[in-house]
């Protein structure tokens, strides 16, 4: 019954101009068979023909009723509605130009956003069953692991990895590459298989294991030339020849490293592999099938007190923490992204309101035309219908030219993203993406279509009728509904404004940080000496003193040497003790950074010396241990004390007895970043270095001269000292820190942004119904005038609704502010998400913009002249 | 002769249609004479509303058309009943005999 039902309308609609020819036929036929009855009877011709069509009623009323009978109405009037709409859309470009636009703007903001997350958040990470996956929160030493992986049963595998840094020789000038040190189940973990040869077998990631390497894609490609033959190939690597042993396929990446090759960390660094207390490899672990991650944590719980227990020294304080591996990855920005998640919502709501308001002014200029068409007797659900057609219509052209501004959009955004949001690169407009901005477009063509078409149809049309004969507008403009729209926009605009003025003023405080050193005319370049053939730290000093001559003899360029910059983001820390301090219990000495520095570092860098002296000449080799330490250092470990004399040796030394003397106090440096604490530090100069594994050093240079040649110069003396040592990380001090604010300053853009769009859509809604009111309240205002009325009473009239409405909606955006900007606080540096300054400048700044929005339309009030409007009746 | 005519009480002209096609297939306009004559020219059929009706018939499946020669030689449109149609007519007729047997029946001893 149904099936036939449905089978007829469609077969109705697909023949519709034979079955409206066979509708005239029939009826027609009807016709002449009747008048010739009434001609049989005597009537003439013309008397017959009028009295048939009398009885018959109206023809055309007779084929609509037959049309709805035969059920062609429901698809049928869809596809009368649509091409009805679209003609009449046509017929205003500049009304559907600025509905598709506003729309445009607001489900395009949405759907760049939109298509972060789901690259980010929603797409399954690239390795087999990533469900499994978790990733340790903190760093581990490869004995802990090994140790781990063993008292546990919940894993199906683990493994760990650490980037450093690797000198690529044997091809043209010496490179630095992404080395990473790995053990056997990294990848196992992962779940991933090379894409030739093999990877690291575990009897090979021991004590003199073979020296093998896997090759990343990309080095494969770009350095060896997609070499066919490549397996067994000898590749020199930091000093150390490597027999290439496989090849990783072109789409794997290590979960959260850059990698261009993959050594085992007992071939590596073998220094460092039987080291229980170098924590300092990211850890990788897949669950058992089954297993729960609660589970896991609980055996993981266990092998951390064992430890503890066992190997105090180094493992007293210890707390792994297992998270699944989207959290490790992308947990930090999250809640960024939810925020402009957010934030654009509250876009498109605006964008929807002024969508509201268009249709709605849209429906009052064509009032006549609706009733004219309901007089002729289209119902109200029909005029209902048709309305909602055209909204969806407007709205899914919006989304259509929004997808297209987001396309645009994301590209803007992955060029300015941050390092955090690395996976961006995988960013693509899929399946979900599309179903998103149709469903969001669709919704919004509806739910916005339908406020207006529903506020309409309710007024009578007696009503209407009556009042279209003189002013149509007080009883349409003065609409609960519109009043409502642009109150709600305001509140929003301000929502958003107070988001955007907390995110720059957090921003510019950031900005404002003292990091602690002068940034301005700084060059740095990152060096690393091969422990091959500088094993002992003699040697090393001797390459860093000549060449520290070598450049300080340029003209106009002073230059100093430091292991670790400030805000690059590394340091090495050690615990240590004080003389004259009862000893901390073993494992739980404070940690300190230890930053060693040659040449004069404190004054390249302008770091000034608070108390005591700078490191001299005479502080070298042979001569007694002497130390600088920060400010920090002196507040959290000899608090209240003359930090000058007293002395300080790392915990658990050789030799206890050979202590480092303070001889001097400089000011905090912000080490980690503009946003973090400062940690004690402790400097200690180069030529006093214990430790033969720190043999890197990174220069900085003050100058005036030319970057790139200065870079140019610096290269030349490099390798005339030693032509294997690559020279990496070349950057100004500038950069770096413009580096280390790339996020806080990215979020305050995006939401600076769609903050600018809220307020210029709010502007244009309350502008919008200012104009409108004025356009329609013409006559009321040349009688006003025509009384003897002011200016200032005129522009009172016209702008107190807008104005009202204006504050009415800031002051409610100033409680939802006060509600929402508490989600930021995470993003905030320095502000509170209260901050009372913020709110009440964006509040003000937002009313100004309102009282112009409702000025400027306002004022051409005052250009109507009375007899004009008064003529226009 | 229209004032001696009552309209259709509602609901009825689609059982007159089933039953006038249960004769013979007819065009529109022989299905409103026939009403007509059958009953003695006191119901008249509203010419408006029959196509409507026929059309909705047609929907539901009860009757089916088709193109065929009148009496005076002209194409009309032909409609006759199918089977799903006399069985609803049956239904119809069963329905309407209860009815006015049962309006009969109050009218006589009330």
């Amino acid at each position: 019954m149904f099936l036939h039902d449905l089978f007829f309308r469609l077969r109705t609609l697909m023949r519709r101009p034979a079955a409206e020819n066979e509708l005239d036929d029939e009826l027609r036929f009807h016709l002449e068979r009747q008048t010739a009855k009434y001609v049989k009877s005597g009537m003439s011709q013309a008397e017959a023909l009028r009295r048939a069509r009398l009885e018959f009623g109206g023809l055309d009323q007779v084929k609509n009723e037959c049309r709805e009978a035969r059920g062609i109405s429901l698809l049928e009037t869809l596809v009368q509605d649509l091409h009805y709409s679209a003609r009449s859309l046509l017929h205003s470009p500049a009304f559907t130009a600025c509905a598709v636009l506003t729309l445009a703007l607001g489900i395009g903001a949405n759907t760049a956003i939109f298509s972060v997350i789901n690259a980010v958040l929603l797409n399954p990470l690239p390795y087999p069953n990533p469900q499994e996956l978790l990733a340790g929160r903190q760093n581990e030493s490869l004995p802990n692991l090994k140790d781990m992986q063993r008292q546990t049963s919940s894993f199906a595998s683990s493994g760990g990895i650490n980037i450093s840094p690797m000198d690529f020789t044997g091809n043209g000038e010496p490179a630095r590459v992404h080395g990473a040190y790995v053990d056997a189940g990294f990848l196992a973990t992962l779940g991933v298989q090379p894409m030739l040869g093999r990877w690291i077998s575990p009897d090979e990631d021991v004590k003199g294991g073979a020296p093998n390497v896997v090759l990343s894609y990309p080095f494969w490609r770009d350095v060896l030339g997609s070499d066919p033959h490549v397996l067994g190939r000898a590749v020199r690597l930091s000093d150390k020849t490597y027999t290439v042993i496989g090849v990783m396929p072109r789409d794997f990446s290590p979960p959260r490293e850059l990698a261009d090759v993959f050594v085992s960390l007992w071939a590596g660094y073998p220094e460092a592999a039987p080291e229980r207390g170098v924590h300092f490899m990211h850890t990788y672990w897949r669950l058992k099938p089954g297993v729960r991650l609660s589970q896991a944590q609980a055996e993981i719980d266990q092998a951390d007190h064992r430890l503890a227990e066992e190997f105090p020294d180094t493992e007293r304080e210890r707390g792994t923490v297992l998270l699944p591996l989207r959290d490790r990855l992308v947990g930090n920005v999250r809640p960024a992204l939810l925020v402009l998640f957010g934030a654009v919502g509250l876009v498109l709501l605006i964008a929807c309101a002024n969508f509201a308001m268009l249709l709605m002014a849209r429906g009052v200029a064509r009032q006549r035309e609706l009733m004219i068409r309901a007089s002729l007797g289209a119902r109200n659900g029909r005029l209902i219908r048709q309305r909602l057609t055209e909204s969806t219509l407007l709205a899914l052209a919006g989304g259509a030219v929004g997808l297209v501004a987001a396309k645009t959009g994301t590209t803007l955004l992955l060029a300015l993203k941050p390092a955090e949001l690395r996976r961006l690169d995988a960013i693509t407009m899929d399946a979900r993406v599309f179903i998103f901005v149709f469903a969001i477009s669709l919704l919004t063509g509806l739910l916005f279509g339908l406020l207006p078409a529903w506020s309409a149809s309710r007024g009578d049309i007696a009503e209407a009728l009556r009042e279209n004969a003189r002013t149509t507008a007080t009883g349409v403009s003065r609409s609960p509904l519109r009043s409502f729209l642009v109150t709600a926009e305001l509140a929003l605009a301000l929502i958003l404004l107070a988001g955007a003025g907390l995110l720059i003023k957090g921003f510019l405080r950031l900005r404002s940080v003292d990091p602690g050193f002068n940034p301005a005319n700084i060059t740095t370049m990152y060096l690393q000496l091969p422990g091959t053939r500088y094993p002992k730290i003699p040697m090393q000093n001797n390459f860093r003193r000549e060449l520290l001559e070598r450049i300080n003899a340029f003209p106009g360029v002073e230059a100093a040497m430091i292991t670790d910059l400030p805000l690059a983001g590394n340091y090495v820390a050690h615990r240590v003790v004080v003389d004259g301090q009862p000893p901390p219990a073993v494992g739980a000495e404070p940690l300190v950074q230890v930053l060693s520095v040659m040449g004069d570092y404190f004054g390249v860098m302008q770091i000034p010396v608070r108390a005591g002296r700078d490191f001299t000449a005479m502080d070298r080799e042979g001569q007694p241990r002497v130390a600088i330490v920060n400010e920090t250092f002196v507040r959290q470990l000899l608090p209240g004390q003359n930090p000058i004399g007293r002395r300080i040796n790392w915990a658990r030394a050789d030799d206890p007895n050979d202590w480092m003397t303070i001889v001097g106090v400089v000011g905090d440096v912000k080490h980690s970043g503009l946003n973090q604490p400062v940690d004690p530090a402790l400097y200690s100069p180069f030529s006093q270095n214990d430790e033969a594994w720190r043999k890197w050093m990174t220069l900085v240079m003050r100058t005036r001269l030319p970057e790139a040649r200065l870079v140019e110069d610096v290269k030349k003396q490099v390798w005339s000292l030693d032509n294997q040592i690559p020279i990496s990380d070349i950057q100004s001090m500038d950069d770096l820190l413009a580096v280390s604010v790339a996020q806080q300053r990215f979020y305050m853009l995006l939401l600076g942004s769609f903050a600018a769009l809220a307020v210029a859509l709010a502007g244009v809604g309350i502008y919008g119904m200012v104009a409108y009111r004025v356009n329609q309240r013409t006559h009321e205002i040349g009688v006003y005038m025509a009384l003897g009325a002011q200016q200032c009473d005129v522009l009172r009239l016209v702008m107190a609704d807008g104005v009202r409405l204006a504050l009415l909606g800031i002051v409610l955006g100033l409680a939802g502010a006060l509600a929402l900007t508490r989600v930021m606080v995470s993003l905030l540096f320095d502000v509170k998400p209260t901050d009372p300054a913020t709110l009440i400048g964006v509040a003000m700044l937002l009313a100004v913009i309102a009282m112009l929005a409702c000025y400027i339309p306002a004022r051409r009030a005052l250009s109507i002249h009375p007899m004009t409007a008064l003529r226009g009746e | 002769m229209p004032s001696r005519s009552i309209d259709l009480p509602q609901g009825t002209l689609d059982l007159l249609i089933l039953r006038t096609l249960s004769l013979e297939p007819l065009h529109g306009w022989a299905v409103s004479e026939r009403i007509q004559q059958i009953s003695s020219d006191v119901l008249r059929v509203q010419q408006g509303s029959l196509y409507p009706a026929l059309h909705r018939l047609e929907r539901r499946g009860w009757i089916k058309a088709r193109w065929g020669t009148s009496e005076n030689n002209r194409r009309a449109k032909f409609y006759e009943l199918t089977k799903g149609g006399r069985r609803q007519l049956e239904i119809e007729q069963d329905a309407w005999l209860k009815l006015t047997a049962a309006v009969s029946q109050i009218l006589e001893t009330a």
